[in-house]
């Protein structure tokens, strides 16, 4: 029999106990890793392809103010811009829906390639959806969820314009970081009574990224006195003063998160401690037989650490295959989309088992160092 | 025929250790359940304090939010004469225009921004409001560029100080004074003159429209002449109900507080498990006993559950405990509805602790539900073995 | 004139699978008890004394043959029909006492009382006579840890007698005790058997111990010797 032989039957000496100890721990992690996981993707938005070379142009007021369509021209005009689309969130619920499900904008469908270039999608449905002026296309995740297909009417009735709209599909598009949208053409929401001459947003495709910062300069200056002033910024930029809109909320997720983790250390190094507290018979056999301290330290360390890795690997594994493998995007019916399981995640979760696993030996360690042989033979399991 | 408590009591004494990492075990979990929970019921809650019964709210037809919704001047001029709306002394009628702007700030702590409601609003449309009332400063003047914000506000946003000045858009505001919207969605604005935020936000249109209405069959009246006058394409309802509709927000928070109490109880049964099956371990020579003394398997099996039941209820009330001083604290986080910035307190209701309780008490009865069926099955016999 | 039979044992075998093997712990044992009688039960170790008394007092099942006592047969109960038939008709006695530590020795002779009818004051002078009986009155509050072996064993007694039983079983009661207790414990059984009219069946292996019975018999490979 080898010491690792040994230390391998004692901690399968109970097995159920030792199953409840690695169960605790992989739930906890598992637990752990989702968090992290949905709180990265919640206030690090995935960061799309071409987002580097775009600009998104709102109201200084603030978003929800609406911009004069003149403005484009101008735009356009500035050296560096190669495109300038209208970009308005439409605020639509679809059919008799309760609350909007998924976001539909209004842009123009010439530029769909220039300026959001990422999305796959035949060429036959890109040129039907330039062609119709009724037309939408939509991102398959929702496309998926409603059951919709090529050819099918979306009725729609805006929450912020005083109307509603029926669009066609033409295509279903899918590979961008977002597959979720509508896009329809913006001359149809000002036809069908939007706000004709007004639009929510401008994207602006730049040329290269050495210019991005000069044409994000001059449109902000191009504006600076009007009766609308603009805030040019990148697309990342725009994403992440989103995220912040959050609030409070995230701090509190934050610290939730926290609590978490902390009471799941705290039940499950108690269970640990409890395993091994009931080794101590065998432990004080061991002293009598001459073993030193030390060696009963690393008796103890090593079981304690033992369960917890293989937690470790189940949780952690458990988490990393199921959010790598399976549809996250389908799963959660589009409220996540990525669910990305990153190095850095998985090295967290790994170090707050390893700590589990050294502060869950602590406690008997400490009586084993204390526990005199004949108390100990005494003790009764 | 039931085993004395007194038995149960002493044996978790003795078991000290792993009874204390239990109980706090199931205390956080249920600490985090109220918690998450306490903010979706705040959340409901300044919804639900908004509102005056005697008055009646009109949005567009098809808006979630008054910030999105537009009232024409003509619609306005249409209905404002209407004989269901109420009149004041000098047989004016009690109603207010109000233009709600949504403008982008940054926050006090740091460079991040926030939506921030602007309510233009009329004398009248403050004396709809009741339940606003000056904490500091003035309130503003007619005609100048001047807002009261929200104390509570005033926390969380840059500039927002008695005398501060903030910019948006082209313009400059000057902030003369604080409200206290007694907990309400109030509690989330700025307000200004309405024709002053008509001016600077260039709005032609109103947002929505708040009248007192004589009594409750005037305004179920005007809800349903609104509705049946084709030129109106809007919706009147008791402002009451108007706000107690706007919760979607809570949703994700309901959502978010059932996730982790559904996972962490699954941690907190395994600890629960583990120490009842230890506790069952250390006494199966007692079971034994027992049952020789002619206890029933269901007498010891009960014993056990309510061991791990109360266990968890000493847990579930220590949760209570820890969570108690959350209680009315203030937070804020974007609304769904208008997608601003909404001010709201933690709200522990004894409804919401009652729910906890009876979270911990399942968690304690499922987590002993093994170990005590493991015990009732011991047959008397062990009582002679085991040693 | 001899009294009715208390406990009527007839061809009763049990066996005991272990591993692969059967272990034959009792082979067709026949045994009548009186009422009234102290029987010893002696034997080697793993001669089947344990397993016949366990029989008798409705722990442990046969494998084959009837057990009947006071004109019931073991057989026809179920589980919950002999535990409580366990408790108003048997005392038991163990060897390692068995006492519930976290309990005082007053609510450890209770326990049983717990699952009978009685209350209050009758539940009180019950256990409080079981103890005066055993001579422990005054250490009614102690917790099994602060007595002694022998104390202990008393208090076990108690326990057992507390429902007043008309069968005490008692499983080497002097195994872990000194002498001078164990004479104690076993004058305390004999005066059970001879005043209270108890049938008592003491299991040893000790035959100063077996003296104290009015008949003993021996066991030897599940076998009765006579």
């Amino acid at each position: 029999m080898t010491i690792a032989s040994f230390i391998t039957k004692n901690a399968l000496r109970n097995k159920r106990r030792a199953l409840l100890c690695v169960l605790s721990v992989a739930v906890s992690l598992f637990l752990l890793v989702t968090l992290q996981v949905a709180l990265r993707e919640v206030t690090l938005p995935p960061e799309d392809v071409g987002a580097a070379l775009r600009v998104v142009v709102r109201n200084k007021i603030s978003i929800s103010s609406p911009l004069p369509a003149r403005q484009r021209a101008v735009i356009e005009r500035i050296p560096g811009v190669e495109a300038v689309s209208p970009f308005s969130f439409f605020g639509g619920k679809y059919r008799n829906e309760e609350s909007m499900s998924f976001a539909q904008f209004a842009m123009d469908p010439k530029l769909l390639r220039k300026i959001f270039g990422e999305a796959k999608m035949p060429e036959n449905q890109y040129a039907a959806f330039e062609a119709d002026q009724t037309a939408c296309i939509l991102g398959k995740v929702t496309a998926d969820k409603y059951r919709l297909k090529v050819g099918d009417r979306v009725p729609l009735t805006s929450t912020l314009y005083p109307c509603s709209i029926e669009l066609k599909i033409a295509g279903i598009y899918e590979g961008t970081i977002d597959d979720r949208n509508l896009l329809f053409h913006h001359k149809y929401l000002d036809e069908a009574g939007g706000s004709p001459g007004w639009v929510a947003m401008w994207w602006v495709k730049v040329r290269s990224v050495e210019e991005m910062p000069r044409v994000t300069e001059a449109i902000n200056r191009a504006f600076a006195s009007s009766s609308a002033e603009v805030r040019a910024e990148t697309e990342r930029a725009f994403q992440l003063s989103f995220v912040a809109m959050w609030g409070n909320i995230k701090i509190m997720v934050h610290s939730i998160c926290t609590v978490v983790v902390f009471t799941l250390v705290l039940v499950t190094a108690s269970t640990m401690s409890m395993a091994i507290r009931e080794r101590f018979r065998e432990l004080a056999v061991l002293k009598a037989l001459g073993y030193r301290r030390r060696e009963l330290f690393a008796f103890i360390l090593a079981e304690s650490f033992g369960l917890a890795a293989l937690g470790a690997i189940i949780g952690i594994g458990t988490a990393w295959t199921l959010f790598t493998h399976a549809s996250i995007a389908k799963l959660t019916q589009g409220i996540f989309l990525t669910f990305e399981v990153t190095p850095r995640i998985i090295g967290q979760a790994a170090l707050v088992a390893a700590s589990l696993g050294i502060i869950a030996s602590l406690a008997p360690s400490i009586a084993v160092a204390r526990m005199s042989v004949v108390e100990g033979l005494k003790t009764l399991d | 025929m039931a085993l004395p408590l007194r038995y149960n009591l002493r044996n978790v004494i003795v078991r000290w250790r792993a009874t204390i990492a239990t109980i706090l075990g199931v205390a956080l979990v249920v600490a985090v359940y109220i918690l998450v929970q306490s903010l979706a019921v705040g959340l409901e809650k300044s919804s639900r304090n908004t509102g005056d019964s005697r008055n009646v709210m009109i949005v567009r037809k098809g808006s979630t939010a008054e910030s999105s919704s537009q009232i024409t001047r003509e619609q306005f001029q249409l209905l404002q004469y209407w004989p269901q709306i109420a009149r004041d002394g000098r047989g004016q009628p009690i109603v207010s225009a109000d233009v709600v702007v949504m403008v982008t700030l940054p926050r006090r702590e740091s460079t991040a921004e926030a939506h921030v409601l602007i309510r233009g609003i009329t004398p009248a449309g403050m004396k709809l409001r009741p339940q606003v009332s000056l904490v500091a400063g003035r309130w503003f003047v007619p005609g100048r560029r001047e807002v009261v914000v929200s104390q509570r506000l005033a926390a969380r946003i840059a500039n927002f100080d008695v005398g501060a000045q903030f910019k948006t858009g082209s313009h400059t505001l000057t902030v003369v004074g604080w409200l206290d919207g007694a907990r309400s969605a109030f509690d989330s604005e700025v307000w200004m003159d309405a024709n002053e935020a008509r001016s600077i936000y260039h709005r032609d249109n109103y947002s929505s429209i708040l009248a007192r209405v004589v009594n409750e069959t005037a305004g179920a009246a005007l809800a349903s002449r609104i509705e049946s006058d084709k030129r109106l394409p809007l919706r009147a309802l008791p402002e009451v109900q108007y706000y107690s509709a706007q919760t979607m927000t809570a949703m994700p928070i309901r959502i978010l507080g059932n996730f982790l109490a559904t996972a962490m109880s699954i941690g907190a049964v395994f600890a629960a498990m583990n120490t009842l099956y230890a506790s069952v371990g250390a006494r199966t020579r007692e079971i034994g006993t027992l049952r020789v003394l002619g206890y029933r398997r269901r007498s010891i099996l009960s014993s056990f559950l309510v061991e791990g039941a109360l266990l968890a209820l000493v847990g579930g009330i220590l949760g209570c405990i820890l969570s108690l001083p959350m209680h009315g604290y203030s937070t804020g986080t974007i609304s769904f509805e208008s997608f601003s910035e909404v001010i709201f307190e933690f709200s522990l209701t004894p409804w919401l602790m009652a729910k906890g309780l009876i979270f911990a008490v399942a968690v304690g009865l499922v987590g002993s539900l093994l170990p005590a069926l493991r015990a009732a099955r011991l047959p008397p016999i062990v009582a002679l073995n085991s040693v | 004139m001899s009294a009715p039979p208390v406990v009527v044992i007839q061809e009763t075998s049990k066996i005991y699978q272990q591993g692969e093997i059967n272990v034959i712990a009792l082979d067709r044992v026949s045994l009548t008890i009186r009422g009234g009688e102290f029987l010893s039960l002696m034997g080697p170790s793993g001669s089947g004394k344990s397993t016949l008394l366990h029989i008798v007092a409705g722990v442990d099942r046969p494998t084959s043959g009837e057990c009947c006592v006071r004109g019931i047969d073991l057989k026809r109960l179920n589980e919950s029909e002999l535990a409580d038939w366990r408790n108003q008709n048997v005392g038991f006695v163990f060897q390692a006492f068995n006492l519930i530590p976290v309990l005082t020795a007053y609510e450890n002779v209770e326990l049983p009382l717990l699952l009978t009818r009685l209350r209050g004051k009758a539940r009180r002078t019950q256990v409080n006579t079981a103890l005066e009986l055993v001579g422990l009155a005054d250490r009614r509050n102690h917790l099994p840890r602060q007595l002694s072996g022998g104390q202990e064993q008393r208090v076990a007694i108690a326990r057992a007698l507390v429902t007043d039983p008309p069968l005490m079983v008692a499983d080497e009661p002097t195994g872990n005790l000194d002498s001078q207790s164990a004479h104690d414990v076993l004058t305390i059984l004999q005066a059970l058997s001879r005043s209270a009219g108890k049938t008592v069946i003491l299991v040893t292996h000790d035959p100063k111990a077996a003296a104290f019975g009015t008949r003993t018999v021996h066991l030897e490979k599940g076998q009765l010797l006579n």
